[in-house]
């Protein structure tokens, strides 16, 4: 079932714009607390009154401020996950999970339960009440409810947020089993950079109501469209350029502070001599050179020299702050921990790196 | 002695908390999940009774329902039912002064039972008639009762609005707390400390259980 939406909505010093198709996939909707996430997933469940727009499921209009249509919560058939759950605490998980569906025939009812309580691991905690349970117990619990129903469309309001960091990755994973066992048109939301990374092939970002970019994982990781969006999928190494040269693919910028610097686009149509542009690398991408080696040509562009100012270890990998340019410019760089022993890394060194002309990418 | 004003007294406020927990649970609910114009008038209004003087209380209730009134001629034409002086005038007494103990504990109880709960039952398709049913009510049960506890003992103890409304007739009207103020008046002192003694001890049991109540010990 595909799911279309275009939602406007102002509240005091804030507003909310944005337009989304989700054909019958997990998308993931990825942004900063406070980008209006939540309030989307509200909105399109019916909760939440949009200020004008358009919700349709499948074929139906479940929302239309023009033609005066706003379908009731409960006639929408949109399962929710809120964020803390929200499981009746005086039912047990059975009756939790029973609940949407007890205008049917008891042996049906049971036969329904039954199977949920099994794909979700729930056996033997039928008679358990939500208090008795485990985070993770009562996501699945909360999603068992919801399924029950048979959903059109299915909203994960942050569904990780509220566990622990040690099993939210194996959650993740049974979520994706589940979503796979019942493929249902899904919306999650996070803040969370791994998760969105993780769970979604399809990723929208957004930032202050707005949706800055949507498209396929990769896309979105290794091509953002904007400033913003480099920043929020955790590209450090954003930087300021004006385009001097244009060579077909090759694009050659002039950053005030490190000088020129090479890139490869791959549509380079839209670009043009003296535009302003940003560049950004990943800090896993950038190549630290070898002083005892004769520079390699693939690394021949792009020689960046500086100071290590800090290197900060993150489990198998160190992350470093490399001074550059006047001294205003600073490099983040992740390495192996063996890259780091090898070539006896340290506060003070200086080091020359080079930023791969295919590594870089250039936001208009 | 003369026990009609005991009897008389768990009569009316039985009858009236009755009505006050009726009402009241769709005020209350009213209240704590919905919003609309005129909402803190209407919760200033039901909260007059705690500060009003209860003879003025009575006095409005008596110019209202009064056999001069334009609704006092009503339930006397139609349901040829006379309110004022009879002990159903103790009964509205004692509903207008005892809903505001009901109201704030049921309201708040109500208010208690998460939104995203009642949210959750209506995505799963249920009506609100359904979800105030099986969702708000049973989580919330305690505070209700806790207000309907409240609400009967203001009703034993109602007074001022009661002697308006109702007055003072002997086997008519004359509820325990205006026995005890006609006995001390007359120099009965022995059915004074008896009526006393009694409502003393029910006043504290009814603080007591509701107390627990709340608490969730029972």
């Amino acid at each position: 079932m595909n799911l279309k939406l275009s939602l406007k909505k102002s509240l005091d010093g804030f507003s909310i714009d944005v337009n989304l198709s989700v054909h019958e996939e997990l998308l993931v909707l990825f942004g900063p607390s406070g980008a209006g996430k939540s309030l989307i997933l509200k909105m399109v469940s019916g909760i939440i009154m949009p200020d004008e727009g358009v919700v349709e499921i499948g074929n139906e209009r479940v929302y239309d401020s023009e033609n005066h249509i706003d379908l009731p919560v409960r006639n929408r058939r949109i399962g929710f996950l809120f964020q803390d759950y929200a499981l009746f605490p005086h039912m047990t998980v059975y009756g939790n999970i029973a609940y949407g569906i007890n205008h049917l025939k008891g042996p049906m009812i049971k036969e329904k339960v039954d199977e949920l309580i099994a794909v979700m691991r729930l056996s033997g905690l039928e008679k358990r009440y939500p208090h008795e349970l485990s985070g993770g117990q009562r996501q699945r619990c909360a999603l068992a409810r919801t399924l029950a129903i048979e959903p059109r469309v299915l909203l994960l309001d942050e569904p990780f947020s509220a566990l622990d960091f040690q099993v939210r990755e194996k959650l993740r994973a049974d979520l994706l089993r589940i979503h796979t066992l019942y493929p249902i048109t899904t919306i999650l939301v996070t803040h969370d950079l791994e998760e969105a990374f993780m769970l979604g092939k399809k990723i929208a970002v957004i930032n202050n109501g707005r949706i800055e970019q949507a498209g396929p994982r990769e896309e979105v990781f290794y091509r953002p469209g904007t400033r913003s969006v480099a920043k929020f999928i955790g590209t450090r190494n954003i930087f300021d350029g004006t385009i001097v040269g244009l060579d077909g693919p090759l694009v050659t910028m002039l950053n005030k502070d490190i000088g020129l610097v090479k890139a490869f686009v791959t549509e380079g149509g839209e670009l043009q001599t003296g535009q302003d542009v940003s560049f950004c690398i990943r800090p896993e991408e950038v190549i630290i050179i070898r002083p005892d080696r004769p520079l390699d040509y693939r690394v021949h562009d792009n020689i960046i020299e500086g100071e290590i100012t800090s290197i900060i270890g993150k489990g198998s990998t160190q992350i470093m702050f490399l001074k550059t340019g006047s001294g205003d410019t600073f490099l983040k760089i992740e390495v192996p921990n063996f890259v780091v022993r090898k070539l006896s890394l340290g506060k003070g060194r200086h080091i020359r790196v080079s930023l791969k002309k295919e590594s870089l990418w250039v936001i208009p | 002695m003369n026990l009609f004003p005991l009897y008389l007294t768990v009569k009316v406020s039985f009858v009236a908390t009755v009505f006050t927990a009726s009402a009241g649970l769709v005020l209350a609910w009213v209240l704590a999940k919905k919003e609309f114009f005129g909402k803190t008038v209407l919760d200033v209004l039901i909260m007059q009774p705690l500060v009003i003087p209860p003879t003025v209380l009575g006095y409005y209730l008596l110019s209202t329902f009064g056999t001069g009134s334009p609704i006092g001629r009503f339930f006397e034409n139609v349901f040829g039912m006379q309110i004022v002086f009879t002990w159903k005038g103790a009964v509205l007494a004692s509903i207008v002064s005892s809903l505001p103990l009901f109201v704030k504990p049921a309201k708040a109880a109500i208010e208690g039972v998460g939104n995203d709960l009642e949210n959750a039952a209506r995505l799963l398709g249920k009506t609100e008639l359904y979800i105030f049913r099986t969702i708000t009510l049973p989580i919330a049960w305690r505070g209700i009762m806790a207000g309907v506890v409240m609400a009967f003992a203001r009703a034993t103890g109602e007074f001022g609005a009661t002697l308006m409304v109702a007055g003072n007739i002997p086997g008519r009207t004359q509820t325990l707390p205006i026995a005890i103020y006609d006995a001390v008046q007359s120099g009965d002192t022995y059915t004074a400390n008896v009526l006393v003694g009694i409502i003393t001890l029910f006043s504290f049991l009814v603080l007591y259980i509701a107390e627990r109540f709340t608490k969730g010990r029972f």
